[in-house]
């Protein structure tokens, strides 16, 4: 409706869509605060704002959310870097080796189609809940974004491109240099944008089961012992973190391959 | 940008090698890329089901050690003896449920953020950070709220499923043609009309393109729900088995999760050709 006034400058349109955006989310928290002023606010079963960010301040500066960001930092790093170092090489050969694609294609596509999230249990109980348990699951959730995108991104190579290479007396090297990795990169990193938010449900799922350090296991723990407002303070902080996360990629993949228009 | 995960990708047939006319084949070269893909599933079942003759396993690992001809007769057994029934019920009606909710809100919602510029700004940083946020953050909080049972998984379950939904359906409704909507317009067309005429058969395939997102998610938010917060269900049935070693039963539980999610993707793969039909050209809706 509001595009028949379509001839404003974008940059007030885009004021506009910020300004009621932050409008919006100041009157959510607001309105969340003043609920309370008329009802009475049972803290076994919720918060207020002025509660959870007391908490959040609290909590940071007691330096416990620093700790507990780096318990789940690692086995997300970790993971994440395992299935890119096992998971574009994977996608290469299976692009560039036609059999090798045909044969492992339709596998790796059940595997990716079904919730592997469900061998969670087992692989607590294998490899237990520490770093290494964090990193398997993240590893088995994320490694299929980056073989199936890295696999897509070798397909679009322009074959011409490769041809140019070889008649002008490339090598294979030269080949994998010249044209291959640079076309399958944005490939890769659309890869780690959906493999990033995965990666955040593997840590909560590892956390989740029994950790002992962790914003998972302390937001499990929050809850147990009903203190509302840190868990909804470290809810706030994994919010925050994911988007920062999500939108650094997004980010990313604009500034780095700019001619990827993304539909 | 509408959403979408790899999986689009990986479903979407690969390009042909040689797109100009192709000499005739011969008949290897046709059967050929079945055949390499159902030998890759075949060697690496066979593969699981003979390490044990390779490699001697220590007796730790032999505890999580199951060959897949364990894991196919435990899961006759399952549907045979009628055990399953039971579990298998309350994961689907907790995802049904979920589902369901989850269109009923997201896709009404989808079209007025579609088609309102005012409550698409006011509603964008909620949709960013609850989309960008694994939405089992909250599980906890859900439990709590709504206790072991049904209700939480079904509210994870919608929670889960709503943003492909609504993101999806958005996009598909901003992408309507101008021109269209002028036309219906000009012919004394109401909001409601251009609605139901130009702007909802448009994102037709956006939609259905958010639906098996959803139920990719739907079907995420069942196992999990019932891993940490469940009296009943297949993932409760499977958390169970898990921690007495039943390693069999865990795998197929996962086996019946994988049918599920396959069978369901593959019905709307299936629905959307058959609305696509009528279509000049398959909009990419990726």
């Amino acid at each position: 409706m509001a595009d028949a006034a379509a001839p404003r400058t974008g940059l007030l349109r885009s004021n506009r869509r910020i300004l009621l955006g932050s409008l919006s989310v100041l009157a959510f928290f607001v309105a969340w605060q003043a609920v309370f002023l008329f009802v009475p606010l049972n803290s076994l079963f919720l918060t207020k704002p002025s509660l959870m960010f007391a908490a959040l301040v609290r909590l940071t500066m007691s330096g416990q959310v620093f700790f507990d960001l780096g318990a789940s930092a690692a086995p997300f790093a970790y993971g994440l870097a395992a299935s890119v170092l096992i998971g574009v090489p994977t996608g290469i050969l299976m692009g560039r080796r036609v059999r090798v694609g045909l044969a492992l294609d339709p596998l790796f596509t059940v595997l990716y189609a079904s919730p592997l999230v469900a061998l969670a249990p087992l692989v607590v109980i294998f490899l237990g809940v520490g770093v290494t348990g964090k990193t398997f699951i993240v590893f088995l959730l994320t490694v299929f974004d980056f073989v199936f995108n890295a696999y897509a991104g070798v397909r679009a190579v322009d074959p011409l491109l490769l041809n140019v290479v070889r008649s002008f007396g490339g090598a294979e090297k030269d080949l994998y240099l010249k044209v291959i990795f640079p076309s399958v990169m944005p490939y890769i990193v659309a890869g780690a944008r959906i493999g990033v938010g995965r990666a955040l449900i593997g840590i909560l799922i590892g956390e989740f089961f029994a950790a002992s350090e962790g914003v998972g296991y302390e937001i499990v723990r929050f809850g147990n012992f009903f203190a509302l407002d840190s868990m909804f303070a470290y809810i706030l902080v994994v919010t925050l973190i994911a988007i920062v996360l999500t939108q650094g990629v997004r980010w990313a993949e604009r500034a780095a391959f700019p001619w990827r228009v993304e539909s | 940008m509408a959403e979408s995960d790899g999986l689009d990708m990986a479903l979407a047939p690969a390009p042909a090698v040689d797109q100009d006319q192709a000499p005739p084949q011969s008949l290897w070269q046709r059967i050929e890329p079945t055949v390499l893909g159902i030998s890759g599933i075949l060697g690496v079942l066979l593969l699981w089901q003979a390490l044990p003759a390779f490699v001697t396993l220590n007796a730790g690992t032999k505890l999580f050690f199951t060959p897949p001809s364990q894991v196919a007769a435990t899961l006759w057994e399952l549907f045979a003896s009628g055990t399953i029934w039971a579990p298998l019920g309350v994961s689907a009606a907790g995802f049904a449920v979920g589902l369901g909710i989850a269109i009923a809100i997201g896709l009404p919602l989808g079209i007025l953020i579609g088609r309102s510029e005012t409550l698409n700004a006011l509603c964008d940083p909620f949709i960013t950070a609850f989309n960008a946020t694994p939405r089992l953050v909250f599980l906890p909080l859900v439990l709590l709220w709504f206790g072991l049972g049904l209700w939480s998984k079904v509210v994870i379950v919608a929670f889960g499923a709503v943003f492909p939904l609504l993101i999806n359906t958005h996009e598909g409704i901003r992408s309507a043609d101008k021109l269209l909507i002028n036309v219906v317009r000009s012919f004394g067309a109401k909001e409601w009309d251009v609605v139901r005429l130009v702007v909802v058969p448009n994102a037709l395939p956006y939609i259905i393109t958010g639906l098996r997102l959803a139920i990719g998610r739907a079907v995420l938010g069942v196992v999990v729900s019932e891993f940490f917060g469940s009296d009943q269900g297949l993932g409760v049935m499977m958390v169970q088995a898990a921690s007495q070693y039943k390693v069999n039963i865990v795998f197929a539980g996962m086996l019946v999760f994988m049918a599920l999610s396959l069978t369901m993707t593959s019905l709307i793969k299936a629905l959307e050709n058959h609305l696509d039909r009528w279509r000049p050209q398959r909009l990419a809706s990726e």
